[in-house]
């Protein structure tokens, strides 16, 4: 199980599908100590990883040491990747359901969506009613969607290539699901090239390719953002790394023959504690 | 000991890189970060008043001194050090 099911889950299900981590009184509780920017724990977090970068490049010695340090501690709060189906799961236990602009985008790409068209990520809970005290967090507002339209956005984002992901500010209150991309995202850029584990946890899930379905048409190969897939030459097929994989999914909702199936990572013994 | 290349931006010729924003977009590495200096309760942060946002190099470490940034950039507010 994962760290977020073992401290949050309910009767073996996973976290996300525990209507308690849903409930707006979470909303309120804030943890993490008051810093000069409030007591934020996603601006906190954004510190820390600010910390950890700025670390690699100044103090490069002392890198391996802090990330120990900051993989080890006890972990509170995570982002999950989650496949589609699951995503869409999440979205029928959540209300309301909001799309709005991206934070990470906005930081990395300076890339301003400022009307529902272009907005790519979503917002879930009692916090989308309120964006009007943080008018620059949110730039332009946030466009408020039934359960139906809810679906049919994230199938949208599925489509246009982007990775699922379920977000927590500070403690397991489900507040987001993005919809991200490497490299502007900073959960997945911290974890993939910096090897923050705490930042971004791997999906309940990983890619398998059925080998006699698969005619190599390579378009998964195109869609895995994390670099999971390649095409071997050798073999003259296409394979899927389960260590590298996080189980987003796009491949196998991309996959015209239906030849990657999604494995729970528990039924396999060396995947279980791969998160 | 690996080294790193630093960007070195000059402020006073960088007044709204929010607005600008071609160091950003261009960047194959996407290395650079923009944020709001300070965020105001019930206030949206104007892009185009100068000092409110601010350029940071948040990714220096991937940086590959390829100086596409000093190409693009319209008032000569970066230089680069290796």
């Amino acid at each position: 199980m994962c760290w977020m099911c073992k401290a949050y889950g309910e009767d073996g299900k996973r976290w996300f599908f525990n209507p308690k981590n849903h409930s707006r009184q979470l909303y309120t509780i804030k943890r993490g100590p008051k810093s000069a920017y409030g007591t934020d724990p996603e601006t906190l977090a954004g510190l820390e990883q600010r910390k950890l970068t700025a670390a690699k490049w100044e103090d490069p010695e002392n890198f391996p040491r802090l990330l120990k340090e900051y993989n080890e501690r006890p972990k509170e709060g995570g982002c999950q990747v989650v496949p589609l189906q699951e995503a869409i799961q999440v979205a029928e236990l959540s209300y309301p359901i909001a799309a709005m602009m991206c934070i990470c985008r906005k930081m990395f790409r300076a890339d301003e969506e400022t009307n529902p068209a272009e907005y790519t990520c979503t917002g879930l809970g009692v916090g989308m009613f309120k964006w009007e005290r943080w008018p620059e967090r949110y730039r332009g507002g946030v466009n408020i969607m039934s359960l139906e339209e809810a679906k049919e956005w994230l199938t949208k984002m599925d489509k246009k290539g982007f990775v699922h992901m379920i977000m927590t500010f500070g403690g397991s209150y489900v507040g987001g699901l993005c919809n991200c991309d490497y490299p502007d995202c900073s959960q997945i850029r911290t974890r993939l090239d910096y090897g923050l584990e705490p930042a971004l946890m791997k999906g309940h899930h990983f890619a398998k390719v059925d080998y006699d379905s698969c005619n190599r048409c390579g378009i998964c190969v195109q869609r895995c953002q994390f670099g999971a897939i390649k095409f071997e030459v050798t073999v003259d097929r296409t394979n899927i790394d389960a260590f590298r994989c996080f189980g987003c999914g796009l491949c196998e909702t991309a996959c015209p023959r239906q030849a990657i199936a999604l494995v729970d990572r528990e039924t396999v013994p060396a995947m279980k504690e791969e998160w | 000991m690996k080294r790193y290349p630093r960007i070195i931006i000059d402020y006073t010729k960088c007044p709204t890189p929010f607005d600008c924003k071609k160091c950003l977009v261009t960047c194959p590495q996407a290395i650079f970060e923009v944020f709001p200096v300070k965020v105001e309760k019930f206030k949206e942060t104007d892009k185009k008043a100068p000092g409110t946002y601010q350029l940071s190099t948040f990714f220096i470490d991937k940086c590959t001194a390829c100086e596409d940034c000093l190409k693009v950039c319209p008032t000569g507010a970066l230089s680069i050090n290796y």
